[in-house]
């Protein structure tokens, strides 16, 4: 990949010349949009919220979350110089207000609908009509629940669904049988992609989105209205997390296609209308690569934490941890059953999995449970919980294990290298990169690659502690929080005013050529 | 990627799928979540699995998530029968201790704000996974809604307000109890008042203190204890329309003044027959839930407009009419049968066809708000309630008993049928448009 240009931010800023208003007040505002995430859900992106968000306290923060209707109250607390303004919350009974749609825009209403599922769900969508579709929803917010229920607009809507499953794409397949079900239920999908679109957001100087789904809804609309620079992280990639989770689901192949469609399109619009994509890793650019962004314009910053204590040496109890939630693209099935095999060589060794239930994966839970059991793993592996220290569960451990088949830059990897541990993990997302050299690598869903690692490493103590303190010389030297922090902030700033953000981005935090 | 490669990666693929890939992006993940197959090689060989395969598009049946089942009617059923009869039986008593017109004054206000508050309440609050725990969030300004529903009505209309209040803190209160599925409990204490009252006791004191316990047991129906889920109140905007639909119900029971409700119990029995059979009826209606999405299953939408699709949803309908229609004629029968037995005088058949046209026109009124048309629901009953105005004021049937009534529950019939006829013969516009976006 060639280098990246410096003007590049000024050039795909229509609107806006010369420095904006937040530069004449010395701090700049930012706008980030999450969902499902920061500040209502406590994770990795939640982490990274929190740790940009603190280290910056030079912007003005404004959270927008994007998320189901819950009732319960913010998780994480903000600090001074960030405030939340009202989430967007999908699927509930509330109303946009605002002026009646006038008349003559009644057409423009009706038509609403089946432009959105031409843009979202066709495989070759056109984003700019898109784009002006999600603006007129700002523009006439109350007209767009107006609009949804009429019968004339549901049939203006299953005139262009009847053509966006009649594609002949090679790449896109054939589209399933979609039901009239399915599509109802499209058609409501559509109406709170509207909503979102129509939600106001404040006045800032960049759009600082966190995932490529819904969270880039009121952004995209915020840059078409304003031309505010939009900068996109990716700490997952939305559409493989997306695909994935289709894959799994028993649900019937046009709720699938219909899953997956949503998530693509939104995922292209949003490619499409950043001004720069900033993925935690490298291998999250090769997927928005193939998803049709410029990769000159994708620039990698990788996570990072705070500089890690002096390691001290494992306590050799033939203790495997593990950190994360219980959520099937953790693949704690395979962990089970690389335990159960760890435990024929290993008898002595005991598994411990510190983390909470994923939201909706209670069933999963249940399985991993059952499956548990029916191992006889009893006391051998046992699921703790969340913990508040995951520093000493991991300082507590001789190996740390991951066995997910989906990730971006894991931080619990990170972790465990910063406390000198081993990690034996799946080489998924980033996972090669940040481990390189410090651990054991197994292909995803390889149960006994995982545990002749973990059985390596634990009849082997000297070799796990040379891979810990080489794992945690590499974290500290790769992956600095300060150096993280400092290239987001260069990056948001050089966004703000219309500047290449290049000159600020450390070397190591852009994509490998 | 070399064709032995990409029919490898292929077989790999639909092994872990157990069927063909829907595109070039499934495949890619597969390979790459599964096989470990870095991402750029995963998208090349997606793209090549793709290209050297064509399947058939794959028939899907789509299923709604799940929904709310009918709960505890039979109980609920009862005990609004065992109330309806005990109150019935409070007309007498508290007619002779404050006047027949006294009561009759306090019963045009109370039933029609009774039904008001019922309807406006169950959509924002009691139909509602936590409305319970919601509604009991701000006790105080409940208690002060219970002590305004007396206190205003007597300050406007005196001595029949203060009566109203009364009644309609009792029933509306008594609702809310029956929600918490204390219903035996509400119809064990309105029958100890009636008791109370039949024994000699002062009417309006027995009342009071009804009201006063209904009160106390709201207060206590109201702390439930939940985990929030998500569940919001319903929304304000809608709340409003149903209480405008449940008052517009009470109007047309009470505009008609040749039904005396101040008598004595009669118009109060007479409406047993029909409200029995609407619970029925409407229990009938929880099949929608099933029968809509049943309906609309596996109908592809490529197909094109596919015909007789509301036949079923109608079914649905015209079962839940037919069994509103007959248990109301055959109750109504042995109502008249065992007054004549008894030699009690009854409401007359009239009275009793008038409470059987209302009862379907709630039917169809509930139904339209349910199906997120309540602003029709409103339109059928403000023609209701203006032809029965309009009739017994210009024409001779207010000598009829009951005929103001059975004009006005006829034109809201009238006017709702069509509405809930189009509304379920087009089952997916109405589940995508009027179900789906409240």
């Amino acid at each position: 990949m060639g280098p990246v240009r410096h003007d590049l931010l000024a050039a795909r800023r229509p609107h806006v010349t010369g420095r904006g208003p937040a530069a004449r007040r010395g701090r700049t505002r930012v706008l980030l949009t999450t969902e499902g995430t920061y500040p209502y859900a406590l994770g990795g992106v939640t982490s990274w919220c929190d740790v940009l968000i603190r280290g910056l306290p030079d912007f003005d923060w404004q959270v927008l979350a994007v998320i189901a209707p819950h009732g319960r109250p913010p998780m994480m607390e903000l600090p001074p110089h960030a405030r939340e303004i009202r989430p967007i919350e999908l699927w509930s009974e509330e109303v946009p207000h605002g002026l009646p749609l006038p008349r003559h825009e009644r057409r423009v209403g009706t038509e609403l609908p089946g432009r959105l599922v031409r843009g979202l769900i066709a495989w070759d969508a056109d984003t700019a009509d898109l784009i002006d579709a999600l603006t007129w929803c700002r523009r006439f917010p109350a007209g767009v629940r107006r609009s949804f229920r009429s019968r004339a607009s549901w049939a203006a809507f299953m005139a262009a669904l009847r053509e966006v499953l009649g594609e002949s794409v090679q790449d896109a397949g054939t589209p399933p049988r979609v039901d009239l079900v399915e599509a109802a239920l499209l058609y409501q999908s559509m109406y709170w992609v509207a909503r979102a679109a129509a939600a106001p957001t404040p006045a800032t100087d960049v759009l600082h989105v966190t995932a490529a789904g819904w969270a880039a809804i009121p952004a995209l609309v915020h840059k078409a209205l304003h031309g505010t620079p939009m900068v996109l992280t990716e700490h997952g990639v939305y559409v493989r997390e997306a695909y994935l989770a289709a894959a799994r689901s028993a649900a019937s192949p046009g709720s699938r296609f219909i899953a997956t469609r949503l998530a693509r399109g939104l995922a292209r619009a949003t490619y499409a209308q950043a001004d720069v994509v900033a993925p935690v890793t490298d291998s999250n650019a090769v997927w928005e690569e193939g998803l049709g962004r410029d990769v000159d314009t994708i620039h990698v910053i990788r996570n990072g934490l705070a500089p890690p204590a002096h390691p001290v040496p494992p306590p050799r109890t033939g203790t495997v941890v593990a950190v994360g939630r219980i959520d099937p693209l953790k693949d704690i099935h395979t962990m089970l059953l690389a335990a159960a095999e760890t435990v024929r060589h290993v008898p002595d060794a005991t598994f411990l999995h510190y983390g909470p239930v994923a939201e909706e994966q209670e069933a999963y839970a249940r399985s991993c449970r059952v499956l548990h059991a029916q191992l006889g793993l009893g006391e051998r592996f046992r699921f703790m919980g969340q913990t508040d220290a995951p520093d000493a569960v991991l300082r507590a451990a001789d190996v740390v294990l991951l066995s997910s088949i989906s990730e971006g830059m894991p931080m619990s990897v990170l972790e465990a290298m910063a406390q000198g541990r081993p990690v034996v993990c799946t080489g998924v997302g980033g996972v090669p990169d940040v481990v390189k050299g410090c651990g054991v690598i197994a292909p995803p869903g390889d149960t006994h690659g995982l545990a002749m690692g973990v059985v390596t490493l634990l009849h082997r103590p000297d070799l796990a502690w040379s891979l810990g303190r080489r794992g945690h010389r590499r974290c500290a030297r790769i992956f600095d929080q300060a150096a993280c922090v400092s290239g987001y902030a260069e990056l948001l700033r050089a966004a703000a005013v219309g500047v290449g953000p290049v000159a600020g981005v450390p070397d190591t935090a852009r994509m490998a050529a | 990627m070399t064709g032995s490669g990409a029919r490898h990666a292929e077989r790999f693929v639909e092994a872990r799928l157990g069927r063909e890939p829907q595109d070039m992006l499934e495949a890619a993940v597969v390979l790459e979540a599964w096989a470990g197959v870095p991402a750029g090689e995963a998208l090349r060989s997606g793209r090549a699995i793709m290209a050297s395969s064509a399947p058939e598009a794959r028939a899907s049946a789509g299923r709604l998530p799940g929904t709310e089942n009918a709960r505890g009617t039979a109980v609920e059923a009862l005990s609004f029968v065992i109330a309806v009869v005990a109150i019935a039986a409070w007309a007498a008593p508290l007619s002779s201790r404050v006047g027949r017109e006294v009561l009759e004054e306090a019963l045009i206000v109370a039933l029609p704000t009774t039904l008001a508050l019922q309807w406006g309440l169950a959509s924002r609050y009691l139909s509602r996974p936590e409305g319970l725990a919601r509604l009991g969030r701000r006790p105080l300004l409940l208690l002060f809604a219970a002590a305004a529903l007396v206190v205003i009505p007597a300050l406007a209309v005196g001595r029949a307000g203060a009566l109203a209040g009364l009644l309609t803190l009792t029933w509306t209160g008594g609702t809310i109890v029956i929600r918490r599925r204390w219903s035996l409990l509400y119809a064990g204490m309105v029958v100890l008042a009636t008791v109370a009252m039949v024994a000699g006791l002062p009417g309006t004191n027995v009342l009071g203190f009804t009201a006063a316990v209904t009160t106390v047991a709201v207060a206590a129906a109201v702390r439930a204890r939940v985990v929030p889920t998500g569940h919001a109140p319903g929304r304000w905007g809608r709340a409003v329309v149903a209480a405008a639909i449940g008052a517009g119900l009470g109007l047309v029971l009470v505009t008609d003044r040749s039904v005396d409700w101040s008598v004595g119990s009669i118009p109060a029995i007479g409406l047993l027959p029909s409200s029995i059979a609407s619970f029925w009826a409407g229990s009938r209606l929880w099949r929608f839930q099933r029968v809509i999405p049943q309906t609309l299953s596996g109908v592809a939408v490529v197909d094109g407009d596919v015909r007789g699709l509301g036949a079923a949803p109608l079914r649905v309908l015209l079962d839940a009419v037919a069994r509103l229609a007959a248990l109301t004629v055959v109750l109504s029968l042995v109502l008249i049968a065992v007054a004549e037995a008894l030699g009690v005088e009854t409401s007359g058949i009239t009275v009793l066809a008038g409470f059987g046209l209302v009862a379907l026109a709630t039917l169809l009124v509930g139904l339209l708000e349910a199906i997120g048309r309540g602003t029709w629901a409103l339109l059928a009953l403000g023609g209701g309630v203006a032809a029965e105005v309009a009739a017994l004021s210009l024409t001779p049937l207010s000598s009829v008993t009951g005929g103001g009534l059975m004009v006005g529950a006829s034109i809201a019939v009238v006017v709702a049928l069509p509405m809930v006829v189009s509304g379920l013969s087009r089952p997916a516009a109405t589940l995508a448009t009027a179900l789906g976006i409240r």
